[in-house]
């Protein structure tokens, strides 16, 4: 009796380990025990797979690129930081334009938004790179991987800022034109700022995306992080080891940003309770 | 202050017409604009504020014809107050800032004449302990209080108020009232819509009564609360005033 009691009591106990309360958030015991647990499973499972392949992974075969790794790393950042910017420009313009009462310019807007959107990027690279670029004479291929990114993730994030705009409350609108506010100074003085913080979130998780599909401009042999892991695959053949790596890469950049993505959720839904 | 309507028309593409041939001629010191919802109050203090065009008619007021061109009517604009239902207090700006906002950018103060002017307004309605909080955070209340202090501190003569409580809590309604006396008592010209037919009955000298788009009845607010000549206010009258304490 004592003893069924002391079982039952003791698998309650266990349940409380593994699983939170609804409607609450996981102590940081739960968190680090389930979190060890969750990645000593996935990483379980790689090792099984490479077992089942007879595989041994040596990644001391890396250490020799290092230089070569450090700059496409360093290209790879640059070539995001870059192209986030530009594409943000080309973003801004391109939403405004999509609500400008010039029919042309909207028309224009909206199908650029619809082209880039709706095809895939491969496509899009080969084709600005070949036939575009090559017509306006674009030869450096970091200028070339720039613009080609910056107009991709500039469809995007264009629609990114539409939604911003849409949200805005119709009367913030109306109040601007009330005080007296030019259409110059509405969009400067009213709509950028709220917009601002209410996209960051979303913005912020498009530059992880930038981050990611640059890794497609080695395509044009654009020496960044994807095309050094290329290069140094055909080097080695430590083809595991080497994209491992590069996802590990990558991991660092696009974690770090997506950590600060979730804080700033957390804060704008925190600031916009009423 | 005097306005003058001239056979003013307003159809929206998707309605009929929200106001029809309106013509009037009337002197006050607060007029208040009533009649059942969707009677054409807000269309016709819209258009009074310069925010949207009529389809055809005059407006003039204070014996200057409005121009119906985004030039013109962009200095109207900056010359008349305009409070609105609700959430017209910019999100992102602190209730001070909401003040200074129109004195920087569009009436040309510095930054040290604008905090005063809004310090002074802030501390008159007793405002000054929410004054650096987010229109978010403050009670409905004190967001159309700042609002109304935002629209008086570039000192029009005009102050146009669309249902400035009707989306408050009825305690919080008196507040905003008591505010809107007071300017009145210093001489500042008011119009508003409104559904408190209190205050229309003892703040105001003139009352419109607007219905489906046509003023069917004008003048003192005295006499139009005593007797009012057509079913339509009697109606409009008897059904608002029905559970009145």
């Amino acid at each position: 009796m004592a003893l069924s009691f002391c079982m039952k009591r003791s698998a309650m106990d266990i349940r409380k380990l593994f699983v939170k309360k609804e409607n609450e958030k996981a102590k940081p015991a739960q968190v680090i025990v389930n979190m060890v647990l969750a990645l000593a499973a996935i990483y379980l499972f790689f090792m099984l797979s490479l077992k089942r392949l007879d595989m041994k992974l040596d990644f001391s075969l890396l250490w020799k690129f290092r230089i070569r790794y450090l700059q496409g790393y360093k290209t790879t950042v640059m070539l995001s930081i870059v192209s986030l910017i530009l594409s943000l420009v080309i973003g801004f313009i391109s939403a405004i334009g999509s609500r400008s009462n010039i029919l042309p310019i909207s028309y224009i807007s909206r199908i650029y938004v619809q082209f880039i959107r709706g095809t895939p990027m491969i496509m899009q690279v080969y084709l600005f790179f070949y036939i575009v670029g090559t017509a306006w004479g674009i030869s450096n291929r970091f200028l070339a991987g720039v613009l080609i990114l910056s107009i991709f993730e500039g469809a995007y994030i264009s629609e990114i800022f539409r939604g911003g705009i849409e949200s805005i409350d119709g009367t913030q609108l109306e109040a601007a034109k009330a005080i007296g506010l030019e259409p110059g100074q509405t969009m400067r003085l009213v709509i950028l700022p709220q917009i601002i913080k209410r996209t960051l979130p979303s913005l912020a998780g498009q530059f992880a995306s930038i981050i990611k599909d640059s890794s497609l401009l080695s395509l044009i042999s654009v020496i960044e992080l994807t095309q050094t892991s290329r290069e140094v695959s055909a080097t080695n053949f430590a083809v595991f080891e080497v994209y491992m790596f590069l996802g590990l890469l990558y991991l660092t950049l696009t974690f770090p940003i997506s950590m600060f993505t979730k804080y700033m959720e957390k804060r704008f839904s925190y600031e916009n309770r009423t | 202050m005097k306005i003058e309507l001239k056979s003013v028309t307003k159809s929206f593409s998707d309605r009929n017409e929200v106001l029809r041939d309106i013509t009037v001629e009337e002197d006050f010191g607060a007029l208040a604009i009533i009649g059942p919802s969707g009677s054409g109050k807000s269309t016709l203090l819209r258009i009074l504020g310069g925010l949207i065009l009529p389809t055809s008619g005059e407006v003039i007021i204070d014996g200057q014809r409005l121009q119906f061109e985004e030039k013109y009517l962009i200095g109207h604009r900056r010359n008349v107050g305009f409070v609105f239902q609700a959430k017209g207090l910019f999100n992102h700006l602190t209730g001070r800032q909401n003040i200074t906002m129109p004195l920087l950018h569009v009436h040309g103060y510095g930054k040290k004449e604008a905090d005063d002017v809004a310090d002074m307004l802030l501390e008159r309605f007793g405002l000054m302990n929410d004054a650096d909080k987010l229109p978010a955070e403050l009670s409905g209340g004190q967001q159309q209080r700042i609002a109304i202090a935002r629209a008086v501190a570039t000192r029009p003569k005009l102050l146009l108020l669309d249902e400035p409580t009707s989306a408050l809590d009825p305690e919080l309604t008196n507040e905003v009232l008591d505010m809107i006396k007071e300017l009145r008592n210093e001489g500042l010209n008011i119009i508003l819509v409104t559904h408190e037919m209190g205050f229309a009955k003892k703040a105001c000298d003139k009352i419109f009564f607007l219905y489906e788009g046509r003023l069917l009845e004008r003048g003192s607010s005295y006499e139009f609360f005593s007797s009012p000549k057509t079913p339509q206010s009697a109606a409009f009258l008897s059904k608002i005033l029905e559970w009145n304490v």
